[in-house]
């Protein structure tokens, strides 16, 4: 594997291709060692943070973007990129189209002499492209990854490693949480580009009528159990929106925080430095997180019957109808209500809307060990020299980096559903414009410290999408007891790591 | 029968003493036929001999979770027979044999009984054949997806309507119970298939002479006597095919159990395809899914025999 600045071992034979490495790594190098670095710092302080303190910074600072990223690469720099990465689509925001468009006018204009090839790919698809291609050589230069793609090709030494020193800004202006789902085996493969966390939302006037506080959230997860029963006991609607389908990213999106929380855990993705060696999701903590979703869903009865095949699409319908009072969701789930509301007709359309009106976002509940949330977001990559199609040009690469990872464009290109991957795109007009217009964007973003990423080994996706989910199934339907469900997925974790 | 050749002579054939030319000699003297099917022979190797081929190396291989092939271990016959000794194997092949063999019986004979309704003449028979050919027509992702929400647990038509005329107190939970998810999936196959079943038999039923039915009736036999001794022995052979159709069919379907359970609950509905699916694509298990895919090859090459010998089983009666 190779980093930035040189080689482990040099090849006996010198292509055209690795000279042409070289010579970009050599200059590369002398550029580092020249330290030549953006004067863009951390101006947050995370411990402070809670929405009214990113509301406090938003609009405080100004950035020149293409003024800062000049001084590590020039901008009259001549070279050429290619760049793979899911663009915004029909489905999405007139806003998103837009913040699109304005990037590449204003990366043409910061560096006019890079001659640029961007595709934009279908997420449905890109993954399977970008593992073709890399096996093909004919990967891109730069590609922009959902959170949890980058550690299979780093584990398959297809990426060259890329740290936020390399483009000019340091790693502590980006999250913990961030730079840890750009870490394998210590080694760092990317930098984040933007990062969001879910939410928990809830209908305030099925609260009021069952007797509860329609302003607050449950606190605890053990009040979610405990709320989700009042309201199935005094108004027989369902209270919260559990998701336990097998093979659907929803479901561990929707149970990782509740087991985190309890003290639970796949691995020990929870600890500052997760080894990933260490299987958790039998010790007391995932047990008991299990347990509260049994005691929801067979005890208590007060969750969709039907969560044990839905996603959480199908969750939407029930809420926007009132008929599901709480549940996990996305920064845009209201953007989503919304939507849903004004396509409905005559009384649908009233219901809806007075479900809209009484939609709150809130933290997600806290657990005995924590309050706890799946860090979710992009992080963008830069692949092998030897896997690129035409070589790499490292420096076009890192102008681009700079460019779009910054605190301006990291914050417009996640207008709607995320956030700045830079901390101090928090402190941007940019930033305050949208809490000025996104309703309930102050309160998501507020979960961000709290986020924990998945465990960053390519075992993840059987772990959470077969594993978790057979977890929950096997205890929820009865099959197994709590103790041996937990059992039953902490051995086959346990086995999937020993390779057997 | 026997066929006896009387050779004018009276003497037996003198033996052939040229030895037969080996299958290069064969290529060499028939080299221009050969040309001809080149390109179609090419194309098959491609994409049909290739993907075998591979499918069958890589079951003796360890697949890495980051899919890094050029790292793939090799393990011999490991991955066959983690898989045969798995308990999870068996209670797949369970689900799949309770899947195939339900959906196969009832779907024939729904199909036969319809088969033998539209055989009859009567008003507004184009109609109703018109309107049981259209489970066969819809596009199973969308056939699902409907299924799915008559059935759902909590909203579902079909629940509903049981809790309305009082026969539960709450609605059926269909798809989120372990003992009644499959036979509800089972229950929307046979009704994908039924038409199908029904289209083979009705053109079987026309190579149905009249003239016996009618000869069999003047001799007192009665309608099931008819249906018996004269109609089914002449529906065997296509009866033989459609089994086997549906019996490949049902061995190979994927699309109705993964959309409307992907395999849940608790692996209630999960059968052969949905588990090669997913230990491919959801555990990135390439070599574990190849072995898996090899197995069920094998399956299916046995009921590909009893299909060629049920289709040509006519053509050797005239040999004969």
């Amino acid at each position: 594997m190779t980093n930035l600045l040189g080689r482990k071992s040099v090849p006996a034979r010198l292509s055209r291709r690795n000279i042409l490495s070289y010579s970009v790594t050599a200059l590369l190098a002398t550029t580092m060692i020249a330290g030549s670095t953006t004067s863009f710092a951390a101006n947050v302080d995370l411990t402070k943070w809670s929405p009214e303190y990113v509301k406090s910074i938003a609009g405080t600072a100004e950035v020149d973007t293409a003024a800062e990223c000049a001084k590590v690469v020039p901008s009259d720099y001549k070279g050429r990129l290619s760049y793979w990465w899911v663009g915004p689509t029909q489905a999405q925001p007139e806003i998103d189209h837009k913040m699109d468009a304005e990037f590449w006018a204003a990366w043409k204009k910061a560096y006019p002499n890079i001659e640029t090839d961007a595709q934009s790919l279908d997420y449905n698809d890109m993954l399977n492209k970008v593992r073709t291609a890399a096996l093909g050589n004919a990967a891109p230069m730069v590609a922009k990854f959902p959170i949890l793609w980058g550690v299979e090709f780093a584990a398959k030494g297809q990426l060259k490693e890329l740290k936020p020193e390399d483009v000019g800004y340091a790693t502590d202006d980006f999250w913990p949480g961030a730079m840890k789902s750009v870490t394998y085996e210590g080694k760092t493969y990317g930098i984040p580009t933007n990062n969001e966390t879910m939410g928990f939302i809830w209908n305030a006037k099925i609260f009021a009528d069952a007797g509860l506080d329609p302003e607050k959230p449950p606190a605890t997860w053990d009040d979610v159990v405990k709320y989700s029963k009042q309201i199935k006991d005094k108004l027989g609607i369902n209270g919260y929106g559990l998701v336990a389908r097998q093979n659907a990213g929803n479901t561990p999106f929707r149970f990782m925080p509740q087991l985190w929380a309890y003290g639970g855990g796949a691995l020990d993705e929870t600890s500052e430095q997760p080894t990933y060696k260490t299987v958790e999701l039998n010790n007391a903590g995932s047990k008991a997180a299990l347990q509260a979703a049994y005691d929801m869903y067979v005890r208590d009865k007060s969750v969709p019957a039907s969560a044990l095949t839905n996603t959480q699409n199908e969750n939407q319908n029930p809420f926007i109808a009132g008929q599901l009072a709480m549940m996990i969701a996305h920064p845009a789930e209201y953007a989503k209500m919304v939507d849903l509301a004004s396509k409905a007709t005559g009384a649908d359309k009233a219901a809806a809307d007075a479900v809209v009106q009484n939609m709150r976002y809130g933290l997600l509940p806290e657990g005995p060990a924590r309050r706890a949330v799946v860090f979710g977001g992009s992080n963008v990559h830069v692949f092998a020299p030897e896997l690129v199609e035409g070589g790499l040009d490292v420096d076009a690469a890192r102008a681009f980096i700079c460019f779009s990872t910054g605190p301006e464009w990291s914050t417009k290109l996640a207008w709607v559903g995320s956030n700045p991957g830079h901390l101090d795109g928090f402190t941007t007009k940019w930033m305050k414009e949208r809490l000025d217009t996104i309703k309930f964007l102050d309160v998501t973003t507020s979960m961000l410290p709290s986020g924990i990423p998945f465990p960053v080994i390519p075992e993840q996706a059987e772990i959470m999408n077969i594993i978790v989910p057979d977890m929950l199934q096997n205890a929820l339907t009865g099959k197994m007891t709590v103790d041996q469900a937990a059992d039953d997925a902490a051995q086959k974790v346990q086995e999937l790591l020993d390779g057997m | 029968m026997t066929i006896h050749v009387a050779h004018r002579s009276g003497a037996m054939p003198a033996p052939n003493l040229r030895r037969k030319p080996n299958l290069f000699q064969r290529i060499l003297l028939h080299w221009n036929d050969y040309t001809y099917i080149a390109p179609a022979l090419i194309v098959m190797l491609l994409v049909i001999a290739f993907p075998i081929y591979y499918t069958v190396e890589l079951s003796f291989f360890k697949t890495p979770a980051n899919l890094s092939m050029d790292k793939k271990i090799f393990v011999g016959l490991d991955n066959y027979w983690a898989i045969l000794t798995s308990k999870s194997f068996w209670n797949v092949t369970y689900n799949t044999l309770i899947w195939t063999v339900f959906s196969t019986f009832f779907a024939f004979v729904l199909g036969l009984g319809a088969a033998l309704a539209l055989n009859r003449e009567f008003l507004g028979r184009g109609v109703l054949r018109a309107v049981l050919l259209v489970p066969y027509v819809i596009s199973a992702v969308a056939a699902s997806y409907v299924w799915k929400w008559l059935y759902h647990s909590d909203f579902g038509v079909i629940g509903a309507l049981s809790v309305q005329f009082g026969f539960t107190d709450r609605p059926i939970n269909f798809l989120d119970n372990i003992y009644t998810a499959l036979p509800a999936i089972i229950v929307v196959n046979i009704w994908k298939e039924f038409s199908f079943a029904m289209i083979m038999l009705l053109a079987g039923l026309q190579t149905v002479p009249d003239q016996l039915l009618r000869a069999a009736q003047v001799d007192g036999a009665n309608a099931w006597q008819r249906f018996w001794h004269v109609t089914m022995p002449h529906l065997k052979g296509v009866s033989m095919v459609t089994i086997l159709l549906l019996l490949v069919t049902n061995l190979n379907s994927f699309i109705i159990p993964w959309i409307m359970t992907g395999g849940g609950p608790a692996g209630a509905t999960d059968i052969w395809i949905t588990q090669i699916y997913q230990m491919a694509f959801g555990r990135i298990r390439f070599g574990m899914a190849s072995a898996y895919s090899v197995i069920l090859f094998i399956v299916m090459m046995l009921l590909g025999y009893f299909y060629v010998k049920a289709l040509t089983r006519g053509d050797e009666a005239k040999v004969e």
